[in-house]
């Protein structure tokens, strides 16, 4: 007889969805979370995109600390001396919300008090060591030298799954499965944040950028979200080119970022309130792992659950989504009275048919694209140098859009056939 | 025999943390966590090597607020036994006379005690006045910053840095120790006993519990009031390269400018 139906590892969006669920169908649930409080160890953008939580907390739009419901999406480049965005706002997203900025100290508080309040046994501060097995099967969790038992274990570490590495349960990560995102909350007033940004009425801003100033093969993304009072300012950067280049560190990159002529403006005034760093995943569907197995589900993050196609990054979604999913694996496995392993096979049915599972598959091998030197390196500088030529006034005569884009193409001194393959590869994955 | 030690602990707002509020000059908790103060994590390991040696039991005793229900638990997953939060409306804004009192009325209260070990003071306002204060009214003796100590044949011994060596001091039981910060390693809690602790929860005594008047407690039984409070700015210091050849010159500059004298 074990202690508990199940153990939650790992008290983010999705241990916390799963923990919640189970307990609040009456599963005896154990959520274990090395931080505390919950979320001290997380870190994000981010934007929640989605409606996920609506299906365990119908009123989660007024009861969950959310900053912002984001009406504007940016997507954009910046060039050491230019700032090319497509700056797009819509009615739609002020009716329809899409998307909130959120922090994640609050965030996972209210979740793993939501898990809580549902009976949940919540416990943080401790670090997980390891699974506990018998005859091939996970029956507990190890911490020290105990050992607590459990009917199933949903793991739920996030973008380092120690547990789940150790273990053999997924591959180590590669560094192309996992970059580097490095965030700093910057804090202003309300109303100087709605000035700067021309936003109203809760209303916020997403924005994403391709760091074109980067230099020596080193890639990296730039994000600016707004918070209620905070702006959270961040870069994600790949790890293999960061790799190559010696002189390159990681913050040197979020320094050039936050100081960025066109971005400095947005955060100047403001007081650094948090500075942080954390994996993220990148390695899409080829990087997840089998979801399951004999007395255990892997979920979130930790399942190399996200999706970043340089445009929309997504995880936290995909991380309620697969710790519902896994909740009501177990909740069926505990009606039925059955733990065998094709009763936790549904779960990848679930995963199967979800979101998650459908984009990233959809979006296959799109990391070639997200992270090439196309995307990172000639399209900043081609559209820098094509705009240039439309808008710069020289007194000259003017010239046709073709002649200058031919013009420009010339003076990135990007070889053509790489061009059109990566271009032929942009097309159709993105 | 088993022997009954009581552990005192004080939750504290994170000192790396801390801000002062600019306007009122009082310290704003609103942005800080809460944590266990560092030398009664100290307290509770030298209890817990005690009983890692003879049988004992150990009883957390803290005064606060009921939030700091998180820091009993702490010490339960770290090894305590039992955990008694003081706690009623009433102890509020006391400053270390009465809380001396409070918390020696609920030792009083429990069945026996043998040793008694305390931080040597908090980090939130550190005065190092509680403990001492709780061996007065209890009238037992009391050893204060010690860095290490050790039980046997109903004896305490325990190590006192001194500027010049070390003090080793004896003395029968009862006795109250105090620890200094960062006498030794507080072991870890481990999630079995967490997990036991949050179930079965601790123990909340109130004012009516303890006997004592209103008036003897919390602001009304506090001879000294906080009338400000200042945050001390740092003062820029001047910085200046320094080569082998400069020195002479720049020995001159201090002593020109009355910084250094020549005797």
């Amino acid at each position: 007889m074990s202690e508990f139906d199940a153990i939650v590892v790992g008290a983010g969006p999705a241990g916390a969805s799963a923990a919640s669920r189970m307990a609040s169908s009456g599963l005896n649930v154990l959520l274990v979370e090395r931080g505390d409080p919950p979320g001290s160890k997380n870190v994000s953008g981010g934007i929640l995109w989605g409606q996920e939580l609506s299906k365990l907390y119908p009123d989660w739009e007024k009861s969950a600390p959310l900053e912002r419901f984001i009406s504007n999406k940016v997507t954009g480049f910046l060039t050491d001396d230019s700032y090319i965005g497509i700056d797009f706002r819509t009615k739609k997203f002020e009716k329809e919300k899409t998307g909130y900025s959120v922090l994640r100290t609050k965030l996972d508080g209210w979740l793993a008090k939501k898990a809580k309040d549902a009976g949940s046994t919540v416990i943080t501060g401790i670090t997980v060591d390891g699974l506990a097995w018998n005859d091939k099967r996970v029956v507990g969790i190890k911490q020290g030298n105990d050992i607590i038992t459990s009917d199933l274990v949903v793991l739920a570490e996030g973008a380092n799954p120690r547990i789940a590495i150790g273990e053999g349960l997924r591959p180590p990560i590669g560094d192309h499965d996992v970059a580097i995102g490095i965030k700093q909350v910057v804090k202003l007033s309300e109303q100087v944040i709605n000035e700067r940004f021309n936003l109203r009425n809760g209303a916020g801003m997403a924005a994403e950028f391709s760091l074109g100033f980067l230099k020596n093969g080193v890639k990296a993304g730039g994000f600016l979200y707004t918070n209620k009072d905070t702006i959270s300012a961040g870069v994600v950067i790949d790890i293999a080119g960061l790799r190559k280049d010696n002189s390159t560190y990681s913050f040197n990159i979020m320094d050039q970022f936050v100081s960025h002529p066109y971005i400095a403006p947005y955060l100047e005034g403001g007081q650094l309130q948090e500075y942080s760093a954390h994996l993220v995943c990148e390695g899409g569907i080829d990087y997840v792992p089998k979801l399951y197995g004999n007395g255990y589900m892997i979920t979130g993050d930790s399942a190399g659950l996200s999706f970043s196609n340089g445009m929309v990054i997504q995880g936290m979604n995909y991380a309620i989504a697969s710790g519902i999913a896994a909740a009501d694996t177990a909740i069926r496995c505990k009606n039925s009275g059955s733990y065998d392993l094709d009763q936790i096979a549904y779960y990848d049915n679930l995963m199967k048919d979800s979101q998650a599972i459908k984009d990233m598959k959809n979006f296959r091998g799109i990391s070639k694209v997200t992270w090439s030197p196309m995307v990172h390196e000639f399209i900043p500088k081609f559209a820098e140098s094509v705009l240039n030529g439309m808008f710069y006034e020289t007194g000259e005569p003017k010239k046709h859009l073709m002649e200058i884009a031919l013009g420009s193409l010339k003076e990135t001194g990007y070889d053509r056939k790489k061009l059109i393959i990566e271009g032929f590869r942009l097309m159709r994955k993105m | 025999m088993v022997l009954e030690i009581v552990v005192m602990v004080k939750q504290v707002p994170d000192s790396q943390e801390v801000v002062i509020d600019p306007v009122t000059m009082n310290l704003n908790r609103s942005m800080t966590r809460n944590v266990t103060n560092r030398a009664d994590e100290n307290a509770l390991e030298a209890a817990l090597q005690i009983k890692d040696k003879v049988p004992a039991n150990i009883t957390i005793v803290s005064m606060g607020p009921p939030q700091a229900e998180t820091t009993m638990i702490e010490c339960l997953a770290r090894g305590a036994d039992r955990a008694v939060l003081v706690s009623d409306r009433a102890f509020g804004g006391a400053d270390t006379y009465p809380t001396g009192l409070t918390v020696a009325s609920a030792i009083s209260k429990l069945d026996h005690f043998d040793i008694i070990i305390a931080g040597e003071e908090s980090s939130d306002s550190s005065t190092g006045h509680v403990g001492p204060g709780v061996a007065e009214f209890l009238g037992i003796d009391q050893i204060t910053y010690c860095s290490k100590i050790e039980f046997s044949d109903g004896r305490v011994t325990a190590e006192r840095e001194l500027e010049d060596g070390t003090e080793v001091v004896q003395c029968p039981t009862p006795v109250l120790v105090t620890m200094l910060l960062g006498s030794n390693f507080p072991r870890m809690q481990t999630l079995r006993r967490k997990i036991d602790a949050t179930k079965k929860g601790i123990e909340v005594w109130n004012l009516e519990k303890l006997g004592l008047q209103p008036e003897w407690v919390g602001v009304r039984g506090s001879p000294t009031i906080v009338r400000r409070m200042q945050s001390i700015k740092e003062r820029e210091r001047a910085k200046k390269p320094v080569t082998l050849e400069a020195i002479p010159d720049m020995v001159k500059e201090l002593y020109e400018k009355n910084i250094l004298k020549v005797k």
